[in-house]
């Protein structure tokens, strides 16, 4: 073997300070270059976790508040509807009666025409008829009697004989 | 047969000043182990981002908040603070070790480096007994329960870093030693089992290609991240509970 060796079992007052100093010297090497930047990073996430979450609660809370907006909208919407369905249909109601009013107005006048048209007509008949029974009579009358009935003076009498039939 | 030798460190070579300051395998591993654990750390960092992780990024953020974690439940919250010195013991004393596979001289097998570790946790240990009992109550309890206990309880504020020193550097060393031994002997075995065999065939010592590499994976590997481990957890256990007593 070459070259010089410390003994197995040897204390060197330079040698203890410089591995006092090595392990201070590793210290902060491992604070500047591998705490301090892991750390910053983990408060970044947390602050980025934190700026998310937040964002979150705000849409949330957003989203809430137009769900309340536009409900509220529907409701008066459908009330609306009603309203103006209620409003058609009322004004279908009052349309449709007066539609059967004025008709059954016009069929009673065209029933009640008739009906006048037919008395007319019943008279009309009858006053005909009178007539015709009246010199059908006299008729009768002459050939029974034998002779020709005044008929002037006769149909007075006649006519009172026809009205009490 | 060789001859085994088993020393500390190489003295590469010596600065003349102060009676001469010797510069080991040690202090030169020292560096590189820091160096390395520097470059570890400017890589693993290196573009972090808050989104979108990377596996480096990860590893740097495990490590960070597994030390940090450590230092809460051992020390508590006003420690946190102090993880990155425990990251450092539990980096240079890991690594430290760990940089016997790469063949080198482990700096944890010299005495120094951990009897200087031990002198800055014992002066922290004793910063804390001072800052928080203040300085007569500090030397008050040595004389705790009786004035007669004082001796032994100096004896016993002495042991804290003698005894972490020699655990820490008895484990490195002792299997130093143990693989340095199974080594020689595997060479002198193969000699003298495949020495018949011609020319330079003869002189290849093959049992040492195997044997070593399971026994490394106790001492280097093993023994080396738990020494790291206890060293820290005793740091931690020491200094939190100098903090807290009344």
């Amino acid at each position: 073997m070459s070259g010089e060796y410390l003994e197995l079992i040897s204390l060197d007052i330079w040698h203890i300070a410089a591995s006092i100093l090595n392990l201070l010297i590793l210290t902060l090497i491992l604070k500047r270059f591998l705490f301090k930047p892991v750390q910053k990073t983990l408060a970044d996430r947390q602050g980025q976790v934190d700026r998310i979450y937040r964002e979150a609660e705000d849409s949330r809370a957003k989203a809430e508040e137009d769900k309340a907006f536009y409900s509220e909208k529907l409701a008066g919407a459908v009330e609306e509807a009603e309203g103006i369905v209620r409003s058609a249909s009322q004004r279908a109601d009052r349309q449709s009666d007066e539609i059967l009013a004025e008709a059954s107005r016009r069929a009673s006048d065209t029933v009640k025409r008739a009906e006048e048209e037919i008395e007319q007509a019943r008279k009309k008949a009858m006053d005909e008829l009178k007539n015709e029974v009246a010199e059908l009579s006299v008729e009768i009358a002459e050939n029974v009697v034998g002779r020709e009935l005044n008929g002037e003076d006769h149909r007075e009498l006649i006519d009172s004989f026809i009205d009490n039939l | 047969m060789d001859s085994i030798n088993i020393t500390g460190a190489k003295i590469l070579f010596t600065i003349p000043v102060f009676g001469g300051i010797r510069i080991t395998e040690t202090q030169v591993n020292s560096w590189i182990v820091i160096f390395g654990i520097f470059i570890l750390c400017l890589v693993l960092t290196r573009g972090m981002t808050a989104r979108g992780v990377s596996k480096r990024q990860a590893a740097a953020e495990w490590i960070v908040e597994q030390v940090t974690k450590l230092v809460r439940e051992n020390m508590g919250e006003e420690f946190v603070p102090w993880a990155p010195f425990i990251c450092a013991i539990l980096g240079l004393s890991g690594f430290s070790s760990l940089s016997a596979l790469l063949g080198m001289y482990p700096p944890t097998a010299d005495l120094n480096t951990i009897a200087g570790w031990s002198i800055l946790v014992f002066s922290l240990i004793t910063f804390y007994k001072i800052k928080t009992n203040g300085f007569l109550g500090y030397l008050k309890g040595y004389t705790e329960p009786i004035k007669i206990f004082t001796p032994f309880n100096i004896l016993s504020e002495l042991g804290t870093p003698i005894s972490m020193t020699f655990r820490h550097f008895g484990n490195v060393v002792s299997g130093v030693v143990i693989s340095t031994l199974v080594y020689a002997a595997l060479a002198s075995l193969s000699t003298l089992l495949l020495g018949w065999l011609p020319g330079l065939l003869g002189k290849i010592p093959f049992l040492q290609v195997g044997v070593p590499a399971v026994l490394s994976i106790y001492f280097d590997v093993f023994s080396s991240c738990m020494q790291a481990f206890i060293f820290a957890m005793l740091t931690m256990l020491y200094i939190g509970s100098a903090a807290k007593s009344e």
